[in-house]
This record gives structure tokens, sequence and C-alpha cells, in this order.
């Protein structure tokens, strides 16, 4: 007999996710994956000044908010022709750096963590065991057995309390947890340790853009100037602070990370059988060396992998008409051109049409339209955006750096390369590009150093910035890859104003409902086949769907009403 | 995050500034900041829909104010002042800042480094999705709010003091 279960959050952050499964004989036979907010941002930036949409659409998101805001300023950019100077460049890729290690750290411990780490099992845990284990992973300093005895006791008092708090939403118990009790403790210590940790790392931001949350972008370049003795610039002081951080950084995500990560790994390694999906991936790359147009010489490539060939990478061009459309057969818009035809971003429309039920209600009438996501494809495929997709695409390009990295950790877990397909390929990629992102901070940061030293302090190219300057019409298109994957918005600019503006964010790439042929997306694919042990906790579904880093707040927006999972579960 | 100049006492506002009545906290802060009668040592932050990504303000000051609003079916424009000790003494929250800022307060409790906490919520009706500004019920005691945010500010601060 079917059931279908129904979980709703399934987000442990920003947004509002819903995934309807119907399971049979123990599997996921049936899955449908919807957004219940809407987002509307591209409304409220129409006929505003093209140079003030960044700090709007930064807003969408306050966990990733920098990646709109760069997203945005290369749009105009791009529409204008503006090439930004090598210092902003760097500067950007700084923060879009530090942005990378803070999201996947805090993804890994905060919101992925809990599926699991097991966090009631952690107060069984031998103290000195414990130390033993996490000295022989890692040469982080915290690890004495009174450490994690003094941890225990603290832990053991919340939870005797009656506060799990934060750890209520978990399934604790459950037999899909595999952990021995001393790593579950190091799970627990780390995820204390990250949150402390995860404070100074954004002090990149505020050096660079001002402030943080909403760090300030400018379009032809940054706006922070460059002065070594000036006590209100950037100076020797804020730059030896950026330094410090970004090695300090360097440090967590080499000692306490990637060891956890490899440590947890073998517990769960038939997660590498499981939830791979689409084998589609797309990323546009990002991070670039010798500036943005020049898309040879990205730190992350850009290129498209179709059905797991590694072998061929196919090239993705967001200004092609025929590449990039997002369909709404399924998704509560309208467009003028009906229900079946898809729309390229620069026509995109954002009309929104709810047919769906009236809340509060049990199910969504899933044969119609059930979602305020649109339905985005690549000449008419469903991709699969962020970690994953930047590593294979790397990977698949022959880049040594991405070879090292992931051959080694193939190695180091005894496992297949078809294992990368999978849940645990999609969390372990995400450690994974975070190892190669620390060490490009560095190289961007010392890159910045020797510009200043050569005397070269330009942050921003303003000849364009007077609208006077700008053609009637413009359009452009600003790429970047947000920590959750491709990420561009595309602008329409007439008579010095925003004439139409579209995001196509990761989550919509990934969360998306059916297209109109009836192809699933990233989430719903990956789905299929999931065993579920037990419908009334399904963490299994919890575990695949985290791994993509689900942030709604972007792809729709949200509305939750007292933050907790509920899965509601009845016989079909 | 400017530790030369930091205060004793945090106002910190809390909200999406694009859902209507949701971004109270922000609106408040923003008209905070408008004055120059401020009592020493406090300062004002507009913390937006931001979680973790607040960490080092909890961590940094001894004293917080937080205003947020409340979808707690009390009327629209309600003032009240609560004292949480852990994430479950919020009031049901509403939106974007979520869970994110329950995480962070309790893994601050675990860690032992939760600030004094003084909250105050606004009740409001409805979420206002794509709108930048209050209702006329929730605008309304704005003058109101002030009045007790900047009375228990200064009680907090020459308690400090004294």
């Amino acid at each position: 007999m079917a059931q279908r279960i129904v979980i709703d959050p399934i987000t442990r952050i920003e947004g509002h996710l819903r995934i309807e499964a119907e399971i049979k004989d123990g599997k996921i036979t049936d899955v449908y994956s919807s957004g219940t907010m809407v987002r509307g941002i591209e409304k409220i930036v129409q006929g505003r000044d093209p140079r003030d949409v960044w700090a709007f659409v930064g807003r969408v998101c306050g966990v990733c908010t920098t990646v709109h805001s760069l997203a945005s300023v290369r749009a105009v950019e791009n529409a204008l022709g503006i090439n930004v100077p090598a210092n902003a460049e760097l500067v950007r890729n700084i923060m879009d750096a530090a942005l990378y290690m803070h999201d996947h750290v805090v993804h890994f411990y905060h919101l992925h963590a809990l599926d699991w780490v097991d966090v009631v099992s952690a107060l069984k845990a031998d103290p000195k065991k414990t130390s033993e284990i996490a000295q022989s992973i890692s040469h982080w300093p915290k690890s004495s057995p009174g450490y994690f005895s003094d941890l225990q006791k603290r832990l053991g008092a919340f939870v005797e309390s009656g506060q799990l708090g934060i750890f209520a939403n978990g399934y604790w118990g459950h037999p899909a947890y595999k952990l021995p009790a001393e790593i579950n403790l190091i799970g627990v210590a780390h995820y204390l340790e990250a949150l402390e940790w995860q404070k100074e790392i954004v002090k990149v931001h505020t050096i660079f853009g001002g402030k943080n949350p909403h760090p300030n972008y400018l379009v032809g370049g940054m706006a922070c100037s460059i002065g070594i003795d000036d006590a209100s610039a950037i100076n020797a002081e804020r730059l030896a602070l950026v330094e410090k951080l970004l090695k300090d950084a360097k440090t967590f995500v080499e000692q306490v990370y990637i060891p956890d990560l490899l440590a947890v790994a073998p517990y769960y390694l038939d997660w590498g059988g499981i939830g791979g999906g689409l084998g589609n991936f797309m990323a546009y790359g990002d991070m670039p060396t010798n500036g943005y147009n020049d898309r040879n010489n990205l730190k992350f490539p850009s290129g498209v992998i179709l059905n797991s060939d590694l072998s061929k990478i196919h090239e993705v061009d967001p200004t092609d008409d025929a590449e990039i459309r997002e369909f709404i057969e399924r998704s509560w818009y309208e467009y003028s051109v009906g229900d079946k035809e898809g729309l390229h971003p620069w026509k995109g429309e954002t009309d929104i049409k709810y047919t769906g039920p009236k809340p509060p209600y049990d199910y969504l009438d899933v044969e119609k339209k059930y979602s305020f996501l649109k339905t985005p494809r690549w000449k008419g495929h469903a991709m699969e955006v962020g970690p994953l997709a930047r590593v294979l695409v790397g990977y698949a390009r022959g880049r040594e750096d991405f070879k090292e990295v992931v051959d080694s950790t193939l190695a180091k877990l005894n496992v297949p390369a078809a294992a990368l397909f999978s849940t645990l390929g999609r969390t372990a990629a995400r450690g994974l590009e975070s190892l190669l992102v620390a060490q490009w901070g560095i190289e961007f940061f010392d890159q910045l150093i020797a510009n200043i030293k050569n005397g070269d302090r330009r942050m921003a190219d303003t000849t364009m910035f007077d609208p006077k300057t700008w053609p009637k019409q413009a359009h452009g298109v600003g790429m970047m890859e947000a920590p959750r994957g491709a990420l561009a918005h595309w602008i329409v600019i007439e008579d010095g104003k925003t004439k139409n503006y579209q995001m196509v964010v990761p989550t919509t790439w990934n969360a998306s409902p059916r297209d109109p042929e009836g192809k699933m997306s990233a989430y719903e694919s990956s789905l299929m086949g999931t065993p579920i042990a037990d419908p009334e906790q399904p963490v299994e579904i919890l575990r695949t769907v985290h791994s993509f880093d689900p942030c709604l707040a972007c792809a729709v927006h949200l509305y939750d009403e007292d933050g907790k999972h509920i899965s509601k579960v009845k016989v079909l | 995050m400017e530790t030369a100049t930091r205060g004793r006492l945090l106002i910190l506002g809390l909200g999406n500034l694009l859902m209507g009545d949701e971004g109270l906290g922000v609106h408040f802060a923003q008209r905070l900041e408008q004055r120059n009668d401020l009592p020493a040592g406090v300062d004002i932050l507009e913390g937006g829909t931001s979680g973790f990504l607040l960490t080092e303000y909890f961590v940094g000051y001894p004293t917080m104010i937080l205003v947020d609003a409340t979808m707690d079916e009390r009327p629209a424009g309600t003032i009240r002042l609560i004292h949480p000790r852990f994430s479950s003494d919020f009031p049901k929250s509403l939106s974007t800042h979520d869970i994110g800022l329950k995480d962070l307060l309790d893994g601050l409790t675990l860690l032992g480094r939760m600030p004094e906490i003084h909250l105050f919520v606004v009740s409001i009706q409805d979420l206002a999705n794509m709108e930048i500004g209050l209702s006329p019920e929730v605008e309304a005691v704005l003058p109101e709010l002030e009045r007790q945010v900047l009375e228990l500010a200064q009680s907090l601060v020459s308690k400090v003091d004294a």
C-alpha cells in the first residue's frame, strides 16, 4: 500500500520548501518538490535605477546576501560594457571566498550534520576515547579528554532542562544514525566551535563592504579605497586582519571540517549509492583571475555535463535565447505566451497566478501547478547546480587542483568515482571545494597586496557611472557561482531605468517542479527510489534534500509559522 | 562591527524590510538612528533577517534590547516586553530570521555566552509581500515603542554606570 508523506517546511534555514513523497514497499516511488511562498523581488526593482538594484536584491536572503548583490552589479556592468579594475575583482573574489567558507562550514555543522550526528547519543560517549579519536584525525588543539567531558556535562544539563532547542528537530535514536557515540560528541563539539568561528570570517565583508550583513557593492568596482596609512581607508592594519581571517579560516577547514567529513563518511558509505538524481550538472564558473569577461581563466570553470558523462563538457551561454529558459506550466504564474512555452530571462515575466489549494491544506494538487518556483532548463535539460556540479566540471575539465582533492578523497574512502553521483558525493564535494577555495582566498589576497605594492590602487571604473553616458537600451547578464550553485541575474535597461529584471537562482534549478514534458528537476529526481525505514521519521529525505543546501528564501519567499519540521503521514 | 566605538547596550531591530509590517524592527532601528539624543553607550543595529551573522553582536554586548514583530493573534500594535531564556521562550516567530536566530541563541546558551536579553515584540496581523512600509495600526505605536525602549535603555545604562 502506498503512503504519501509531507515534510513542510524542510529547510533548516531560510525558506519554505515542501516535499510530498509517495512511499511503497519502503521506497519513494513518486515525489513532488514545492516552494510555497512567492518571491517577487523582480517586481520591486522594475523602474528603479540599475545602479541601486544590487542593494534591493541583496536583501532577498540574509544568509548569502552578497551573491545577489554581486550578480546584480555584474549584470549592469555587462549591459554597459564596464570592465572593473583588477583590485575590485580581487576584493570581490576574496569576499566570495570568505562567503564560501562561512556558508559551507555553517551548512555542514548547523544545517546538515544533525541528519547524520545523533546529539543524544553523544551523551553516552567516553571523553577519553573521544579525545583519542579526535587526535588521530586532526592536529586541532581542542581535543583533550577534559574538553570533551566539560562539553558533555553542559550538553547533558541542556537536554535535562527539557530545552532540546536547536536539537529538537532531529530524529534521535532512529536506526539510520550509525556513528559511534564518540564521533557524535566530536560532531556536537565542532557544531559549537563552528558557531563561534563563523562570526570571525564574515569580518572580511565588513572590512571591504563596510558592513555585514548586506555589504556594499558598486557598479564599476568596489566602494572601498585602499590607503596603506589612511585611518579611514583599507589600510595596512585592516589588510593584516583580512590575511589573518583567511588563514584562520583555511586552518578551520583543513583541521576541523575536512577531518570530520572524512570521519563521518565511512559510516554512511551506502549513501554513496543513494540520491544521485539527474546526472546533468551545470556551472557558470566564477572567481576570475584575468577579468570576469575572460571565461577561460576562472578558478571555478564553467560547463555542462550530461548523463554523468565526464568525458564531454558542453559550453553554456546565458545570453543565448535558445539555451536557458524558464517554464511555468507547473508553477503558479502565467505567461503572455501561454503555459507550454519557456521564456529566456531577458524576456522573462513575473505574473503570479495562484491556483493552488487555500491554506491550510493537506496535499497539493500535484497534477496541476504546484510551486512558486519556475522551472529553468538548459537546452531543454534539467540541471543540478551547486558544489557537486562545480567539482565535477573542474574534474572533467582535467584541472589538476580538482583532480587531486577528488582522487585522494575517493582513495581514502576506498570508493569508486561513481560514488560521486550521490547524496554523499554532494556533501563531500562541498567540503572538497572548501579546501580549494581556502587556498584560492590566500592567492587572491597575495595578488591584491602585490598590486598595491606596485602602486595600483584603482578600485572602481566610474567613466560609465553617469546614466547620460548609457545607450537608450542595453541588455546584461551577471553570472556567479553562489555557494549553493549557479546564479544569474538578467537585466534590461531602458532610458536609464530597469525595464526588466529576472533572477534564476540555484535553488530554482534544483528544487523546481516538473517541466511541460513531465521531466523532474534535481530534488525530485534525486529522491526517487530512496529507501525510507520509517515513514513517520523520514530522515532519509532530509539527508538528500539537505545535501543540496536548500535556501528557499531566494528561490521563493517564505512563511514559517513555528519553525518545526512537520511530517504528515497518511495512508493513500 | 567597529569595536573601537562599541557601547554597552545594543538595540537590535529584526525583520524583513520587504514584507510590510514584518519589517517593523528594521523601521524602528532606522527611526532611532535619526535621533541625536540617545543615552551614551547605546548602539543601534538594523539586524534584518540575519541569524548566525549576528553572533558577533550577541557575544560582544553584555546587554541587548531586541525589537521584532510577531503574529500572535493579539490586536495589531500590541507592545510586549519579554525576557526569553531559551529559544523556545521566543514568541512564535515569523519569517526569514526564524531558525538561524534560534539556533544561534541555543548555541550561545550551550557555550555559556548568552547576553542579557530584553525583547520587545509588536503584534502584527499579516505579512505583506513585496511591500516596504508599515500599516497604520503598527505605524501608530512607534512613538510609544520608542518611549518604552528608550526608557529601558536609559535604566539599563544607568544601572551599569551606578
